[in-house]
């Protein structure tokens, strides 16, 4: 089965999720998928479907290089978090959902109460 | 007498031909026109006794399975021979030379939060060793991906 028949879910997704990708042919016959997704949440989607199909990402057959769009903070500004910080403070002071910082920054985060002083967060505005 | 038995014989034909239903060259057109709906390009197709065959190159996996189903759910046809090929991809190109990316590898590891990685570049192919800690491990690893190399030999330890 050739890496394009193994990821084919994964480039499914993409499809759906929005994300645009290239392929291409890496080092000992890598698939090498290069793209932009519209939102951390859609890159997160691909990740998890990638490691569904490839857990602790041992095969060495793909390299997912998923870039953010300009609209999802790819080129957006950043807060890095001070001690006290929480995320509904840091929306209100830009005017946004706490949720919208959440979203945007499902990579570094694992749990909406859990951030750390000197955390750079995208903010999707 | 012999009339009879003609009409009879002609109503019996033309009511067979109209349970066949559509021709092979309107499923070919019913089955063009949904793979143009679907926008699905590239992709020809030849029916024959209802049998759809696929013909042609595309750009990748996903749109080979979508032309398919596609045609699949044309009415009236009855198995799909896929015989699409994918287009060569091209080659990858490296970010970087080798030791950019090294140091590019080593400073987004240090970002992550792991220390102590035996990391080496050779012709875009990073060889990473040592171990990463679980929590941290797919962040480290999503790391290496978006750092520019063409392909990896992933031989970290996931640790506490």
């Amino acid at each position: 089965m050739s890496a394009q028949e193994k990821y084919q879910s994964l480039l499914e997704l993409a499809n759906q999720n929005g994300t645009t990708y290239e392929l291409s042919d890496g080092a000992d016959g890598t698939l090498v998928v290069t793209g932009t997704a519209p939102s951390a949440e859609a890159k997160q989607q691909l990740w998890d479907e990638y490691e569904r199909l490839d857990p602790d990402f041992k095969s060495n057959d793909l390299i997912l290089n998923i870039g953010l769009g300009d609209a999802a903070g790819g080129g957006g500004s950043t807060y890095t978090v001070e001690a006290g910080d929480n995320l509904s403070k840091i929306a209100a002071g830009y005017g946004i959902q706490w949720k919208a910082i959440w979203d945007a920054n499902r990579d570094i985060l694992h749990h909406p109460d859990k951030i750390y002083p000197g955390q750079e967060l995208k903010i999707p505005v | 007498m012999k009339i009879k038995a003609l009409t009879i014989f002609t109503l019996a034909i033309a009511l067979f031909l109209s349970a066949c239903g559509k021709s092979d060259a309107e499923l070919t057109k019913a089955a063009t026109d949904k793979l143009a709906a679907d926008k699905v390009a590239g992709v020809t197709v030849a029916v024959k006794d209802g049998v759809a065959t696929l013909t042609g190159e595309v750009a990748d996996v996903t749109v080979k399975s979508k032309a398919e189903a596609s045609v699949k759910g044309v009415e009236g046809i009855k198995s799909v021979t896929n015989s699409l090929t994918l287009k060569p991809l091209p080659v990858a190109t490296p970010a970087a030379t080798d030791p950019a990316l090294t140091g590019k590898l080593n400073e987004a590891m240090k970002k992550v939060g792991v220390t102590g990685l035996t990391i080496e570049v050779v012709n875009g192919k990073a060889t990473i060793k040592g171990t990463v800690p679980a929590a941290k491990y797919a962040q480290a690893v999503q790391a290496i991906n978006e750092s520019g190399i063409t392909g990896w030999d992933n031989q970290l330890t996931k640790g506490n």
